[in-house]
């Protein structure tokens, strides 16, 4: 039985909690403490809506729902984190999963700060002469990563009063600690989506699963030629490594594998197609690794499909005994958070809430489902889901 | 770096055969291969006398240098802490060793993620003070570098007329199944150069807080 350490993703990075899989009273225990957590998620969904109401004038448009887990799985250390900040600049949502390798810091900090720097990128970017909104978002992306992976040299001394960070070592800086970083920016009319490394983001839009990014593996041809002509070598040691070191082609940080190793995303920006489009995926290679695009994307589309109350009694698995904790919610900590200022109020009580609550919910629970299956499948890393619903809901 | 080890057989060699200094590597636009990684004729000589390998038919061996701006004793004091590699190591997340650091002590080395290993079980071999020099040998873990054993030595040298020194390591290691010896020396020899560079970092980084430190002291 696997060892499971959740996370809260919506601190991006919180304490860790240790738990273990043994004994159906554990079990029990677990299930009461994920139905709180389904409260919680419940009302930050309920207080999030209220704020959608009276943003939806401003924008002319809602947040979409989404769901989060992160867990710790078979890996010693958690050292993924995960960003979900609707509402990051007007009209827009991002969207953030960050795997990290060598240590948690420079994933941390992508988690903490990716956001931020993409959205004063996009701000400055939105008053250019650039019109083509493929090329703008192209621009706002590639800076925003080498911005992200600039910080990343020093993302140790800037953790704050409580680093996160496990490093003993004293070295003047760490060279050898990187992460992934796929990126989504859900917008009014553009999906946009950034990726470094070997996390992946998937779309599933009418019925067809189409991946949004291309794994970042040191044996895809382009990357192996890139890394021979820069003068570097790919050795096959437990697949293939830069050096026989590193398994990807791109991170953030990493610095003592440049220029081999590189932060270059590659940007993808498309139309969002009213009607067709039905979510969107991002994950860590803990989940990818063992499931497959399609397998993920129909085990989605049966939960957001099976969009009904649940009952108190636990949906039947056989990987129900696993139990990671989830948040559906960035709730406090989202940056779009304007106090309610006594604006009109578009919820009312009756259906139509119960129906918000329950897609609401319908993310988390396929992003648990997605975990739990992946963790059955003997993942062996830390595993980071993003489920987010595309389909736009009808004004109130 | 490939060196012709004496009364070494099968040394995966790069260069010419018999000769006794390598051919010079061709230029290669790499952060690591920007060290000081070449070895030179002293280099060589302390090669022979101090870092002798006997690799068999299915083994490879080599060795890297580096020259460090900080006294000697500085740069020995971190390498000779058997039971703290995480100090100047940087592919090291934790380790622990038992008892006093002798001859015949075991460590239980975890190795940070996103690299093809996540234990090693190492024995220190040989720790001589007074000639400096440190050898280990893997007995287990889940590395793919089976009967690995390395010398390590620091010799005192003299750089832009300040103390400095020389840190040698070399290491003997059988070629796994699937790789060339090749690339096996390439891949060993690159971990060697990042906890070398990493070492100079760190003692030269001390000898820099060592200066700073108030006159009065």
């Amino acid at each position: 039985m696997a060892e499971i350490c959740c996370e809260a993703a919506a601190a991006a990075a919180g304490s860790d909690q240790k738990g273990e899989c043994a004994g159906s009273r554990a079990a029990r225990r677990r299930r009461m403490e994920i139905r709180r957590l389904r409260v919680v998620a419940e009302e930050a969904s309920a207080k999030r809506r209220r704020l959608e109401a009276d943003e939806e004038d401003a924008v002319g448009g809602r947040a979409p729902r989404y769901g989060v887990t992160s867990v710790c799985g078979r890996r010693r250390d958690m050292e993924d984190a995960v960003t979900a900040r609707p509402e990051f600049i007007n009209g827009h949502h991002f969207f953030g999963v960050f795997d990290g390798h060598g240590c948690s810091h420079v994933a941390t900090s992508c988690g903490e700060r990716m956001h931020q720097i993409v959205a004063e990128e996009a701000t400055a970017a939105a008053g250019s002469s650039v019109s083509d909104e493929t090329a703008r978002w192209r621009g706002v992306m590639e800076k925003s990563y080498a911005r992200m992976d600039a910080e990343a040299v020093v993302s140790r001394e800037t953790a704050g009063p409580a680093p996160t960070c496990r490093c003993e070592m004293q070295l003047p800086k760490c060279d050898h600690v990187g992460s992934t970083a796929v990126v989504a920016v859900v917008g009014p009319r553009h999906l946009v989506v950034a990726n470094c490394g070997d996390s992946r983001a998937v779309l599933s839009s009418g019925g067809a699963t189409i991946p949004l990014s291309a794994d970042h593996k040191p044996d895809r041809p382009d990357e192996l030629e890139r890394i021979h002509a820069a003068g570097g070598r790919v050795i096959f040691w437990d697949g293939a490594r830069v050096f026989g070191m590193l398994a990807m082609s791109r991170a953030i940080g990493d610095s003592y594998l440049k220029p081999f190793v590189i932060s270059d995303p590659e940007v993808l920006v498309v139309e969002r197609k009213d009607g067709e489009d039905e979510f969107l995926i991002l994950a860590s290679d803990g989940l990818w690794d063992v499931v497959s695009n399609e397998v993920a994307c129909k085990v989605v589309r049966t939960c957001l499909r099976n969009r009904a109350p649940r009952g108190g009694r636990e949906r039947s698995s056989p990987t129900s005994n696993l139990s990671p904790r989830q948040s559906s919610a960035s709730g406090g900590s989202s940056s779009s958070g304007d106090e309610e200022a006594g604006g009109p109020s578009g919820d009312g009580a009756g259906s139509e809430s119960d129906g918000e609550s329950a897609e609401d919910r319908a993310c988390a629970e396929a992003a648990i489902l997605l975990t739990k299956l992946a963790l059955a499948r003997q993942s062996a890393d830390n595993v980071s889901v993003v489920v987010i619903n595309l389909r736009r809901r009808p004004r109130s | 770096m490939v060196v012709e080890m004496d009364g070494g057989v099968g040394v995966a060699a790069a260069g010419g055969g018999g000769a006794q200094t390598p051919a010079p590597p061709p230029p290669r636009r790499w952060r690591l291969a920007d060290e000081r990684c070449d070895l030179r004729a002293m280099e060589t000589d302390y090669v022979r006398r101090f870092h002798r390998h006997e690799p068999r038919d299915h083994q490879c061996s080599s060795a890297v240098a580096k020259h460090i701006k900080a006294p000697v004793h500085l740069v020995w004091s971190l390498v000779r802490r058997f039971d703290q590699p995480q100090l100047f190591k940087p592919f090291v997340s934790r380790c622990e060793m038992k008892g006093n650091i002798e001859i015949g002590s075991v460590r239980e080395v975890n190795v940070k993620s996103g690299l093809p290993a996540t234990r090693s079980t190492e024995r220190l071999e040989l720790l001589d003070d007074d000639e400096r020099i440190l050898s280990v040998r893997f007995v287990g873990g889940d590395h793919r570098l089976q009967n690995y054993s390395s010398i390590l030595t620091v010799h005192p040298e003299v750089i832009d007329g300040r103390p400095g020194t020389l840190v040698i390591e070399s290491f003997v290691v059988d070629v796994p199944d699937g790789n060339t010896k090749d690339e096996t020396c390439y891949f060993v020899e690159a971990l060697l150069k990042c906890n070398l560079r990493s070492l100079a970092e760190v003692s030269e980084g001390q000898v820099i807080m060592d200066q700073t430190e108030p006159l009065d002291r």
